[in-house]
């Protein structure tokens, strides 16, 4: 699974249109982004570390010192990878009523 | 319900010669017609044969930005009109865009608004692109490409003419749009049968067509990449997945592709329901909430997902399913691991 967020994390990388590149980490580090002056480490969080599934750190050049945020879930790890890098870009996801129930 | 179509193309492509012939056809003669145009005097309409009554004229400016309003209180008014007996009773609206237009804020509008949603349902988005310009067209403008992306149907008109270049027009936009299907029609001459009823929504209450909605399935598991920096593909699952994950897969989508995600459109096998497939419909981070077929349409009880958008690989969006997923069955074995203590 860890080749697999190393991947999953390079094509991310390429969608928000951020130049840079991932490698994969000694755990509990999965996977290391490094894009300009920054460096982000995604880590699996420990079993004990209940609701957390993933930590992400994170420094860049102009910060004194290391940022962190937990995350419950993939998504929040890709949200926690995309503020460490100031990926600005989509929407809340907005649902509808359907048009046609099908049943 | 009223099904809407939206006709878009860009500027003198033949979106006007289309309808104006279309609504020459005795089975379009009930239907309402909106024209935008851009400009004080607009002139597509001149040029456009209906009854006055079922017909409205937006000029104020481009559906896509600032009348998108006018288009949700012009559609609502309409249908006022019609319940009132002061227009026809037309069963279906035709929408012309102007040439500029974006569809994907029109396709909003048509899903989000509370109102229009009771009375309308957006049939799908017929495409018109002028087989002499169009290469260059789409080289030089991206609404262009959007246009012929989020297309249900491709219309390839002037193809008559000496100079079109219909060969390679049509191998580029099987790249940008490989699911729909490509019509090369002559001063718009074409049975509207060929153009409408192309959307999930059946408006004559059969069984839906889900195989022609989800048309890009034809093409199996295959990318397109090319130098519009579309990409289109199916994901094809064959292990269902967890009801959990459809809310937390679209949030991603939304959240990660924003306006890059053109479109996005399925159907899920759901472990939780596994005799009736869920459908999801999408435009950039806006989705309708999933409708439930009462059966399977077929005897292929596989997901397929497909995704048109610029710059999303195929294997993001496929790990993404398989990372959130896998991580919802875990946390579905760890509660019930708590439970049991």
């Amino acid at each position: 699974m860890n080749a697999e967020v190393v991947t999953f994390l390079a094509d991310s990388l390429a969608l928000w249109q951020v130049d840079g590149t991932v490698t994969a980490g000694a755990l509990p580090v999965v996977a290391v982004i490094r894009a300009g002056d920054c460096t982000v480490w995604v880590e699996q969080s420990a079993d004990d570390a209940v609701p957390w599934r993933w930590f992400v750190r994170w420094r860049d050049a102009g910060m004194h010192e290391e940022r962190s945020r937990p995350a419950a879930s993939l998504s929040g790890m890709l949200n926690a990878a995309r503020r460490a890098l100031n990926v600005e870009r989509g929407n809340a996801l907005r649902v509808v009523a359907a048009a046609a129930e099908g049943s | 319900m009223f099904p809407v179509s939206v006709i878009t193309g860009f500027l003198g492509s033949g979106k006007t010669t289309l309808l104006a012939r279309l609504l020459r056809d005795p089975a379009m003669a009930r239907t309402a017609v909106i024209i935008n145009e851009f400009g004080a005097v607009g002139l597509d309409h001149e040029l456009v044969e209906t009854s006055d009554e079922s017909f409205i004229q937006l000029s104020n400016g481009c559906l896509c930005c600032n009348v998108r309003s006018d288009l949700v209180l012009t559609l609502g008014d309409l249908a006022a009109r019609r319940a009132a007996g002061t227009v026809p009773p037309f069963e279906r609206v035709v929408i012309e865009t102007t040439g500029l237009a974006d569809p994907a804020p029109i396709l909003h509008a048509l899903m989000t608004d509370r109102s229009l949603c009771d009375v309308y349902a957006l049939d799908g988005v017929i495409t018109t692109v002028d087989a002499v310009t169009g290469m260059k067209t789409l080289d030089r403008q991206a609404e262009a490409v959007r246009q012929a992306a989020v297309a249900d149907r491709l219309i390839l008109t002037k193809t008559d003419v000496p100079e079109a270049q219909t060969a390679a027009l049509r191998a580029r936009l099987a790249a940008i749009n490989p699911g729909a299907p490509m019509l090369k029609v002559v001063g718009g001459a074409v049975a509207p049968a060929a153009l409408f009823d192309c959307g999930f929504y059946d408006a004559a209450g059969k069984h839906p067509n889900v195989a022609g909605w989800l048309a890009h399935e034809a093409h199996g598991h295959v990318q397109h990449h090319h130098k519009d920096d579309i990409t289109s593909f199916c994901i094809v699952r064959d292990q269902p997945l967890h009801a959990v994950t459809l809310p937390l897969l679209l949030s991603a989508l939304a959240e990660n592709c924003g306006a890059d995600l053109l479109r996005m459109k399925g159907l899920v096998n759901v472990i939780e329901e596994p005799d009736r497939p869920a459908v999801i419909h999408g435009v950039q981070h806006v989705y309708h909430a999933p409708v439930w077929l009462a059966r399977w349409p077929s005897d292929d009880r596989r997901t397929r997902l497909v995704f048109i958008g610029r710059n999303i690989r195929e294997s993001w969006a496929s790990s993404l399913i398989e990372l959130i997923d896998a991580e919802v069955a875990d946390e579905i074995a760890r509660r019930r691991e708590v439970a049991t203590i």
